[in-house]
């Protein structure tokens, strides 16, 4: 057994179904105020973990409920990484855009919302599959 | 998601009460484009929801510009502090017309 971990991992393994969004928001809110975020920073990482699963649902899996997705939430020594793996088809990167701000489309709000939340995001595709990453650093306040 | 609809005058009134996510938007969308043909105006309470996803909006937007081409009014009204801050994360607020009261909502018919 390795030793106690100095940050909190919590990973989940889930089917490519909308009705485990819930329960996946329901642990990422808690997590984010452990890390240190106030209530409306924890409801936005919610808002914008619960946007790329259902990226991964409606893009890679194309709405299929039986696709896995694994997905990681690392604490490190300064915020929180998400990481997503799919095994459905690669994103086309020339479609992931966000929308224009203040339009009437309703088009790419998601993306939007996980760009202006996390403070990075990262799409790679290999041979085990699909891999979205997100960092979000906790600024501490005066 | 609980969905419930009651008339008054020529308004039709929707009430929403829990989360609007991938898994719940179409009973959420199907419910507002079969309320836009049976009165001059939708009013949409949104107090009771706790969370609202961009596919939420997204139905938002597209109930709005079908009741444009309908010529009928879709007004929001009774925003949830989790409805304001997607609103102001997608920048949507100034597409809608959005009142803090039911009574400011129907009053505008």
């Amino acid at each position: 057994m390795t030793g106690t971990p100095r940050y909190l991992q919590v990973s989940f393994a889930l089917p490519s179904d909308p009705r485990y969004l819930p329960v996946v928001r329901g642990a990422i809110a808690p997590l984010a105020a452990a890390i240190g975020w106030d209530e409306c920073d924890c409801r936005a990482i919610t808002l914008a973990v619960d946007e790329a699963l259902t990226n991964v649902i409606r893009h890679a899996y194309q709405n299929r409920r039986d696709g896995l997705i694994e997905m990681e939430c690392r604490e490190s020594s300064d915020g929180l990484e998400i990481t997503l793996l799919d095994n459905g088809a690669p994103p086309d990167k020339s479609s992931i855009c966000a929308r224009e701000l203040g339009c009437d489309q309703p088009g790419g709000l998601g993306t939007h919302i996980i760009r202006e939340v996390m403070d990075s995001v990262s799409y790679e595709t290999s041979d085990k599959g699909n891999r979205f990453v997100a960092r979000k650093t906790l600024r501490k306040k005066p | 998601m609980k969905i419930s609809l009651r008339d008054v005058g020529s308004v039709r009134v929707v009430e929403v009460e829990g989360d609007v996510d991938l898994g719940t938007s179409p009973a959420f969308r199907r419910t507002l484009f079969e309320a836009l043909p049976h009165a001059a105006t939708v009013a949409l309470n949104l107090q009771a929801i706790r969370y609202i996803d961009s596919s939420g909006i997204a139905t938002l937007i597209e109930v709005l510009k079908a009741s444009q081409r309908l010529n009928k009014e879709f007004v929001l009204f009774g925003l949830s502090p989790a409805v304001e801050q997607v609103f102001r994360l997608t920048h949507v607020s100034r597409i809608f017309k959005i009142f803090q009261t039911e009574q400011e909502a129907l009053g505008t018919t």
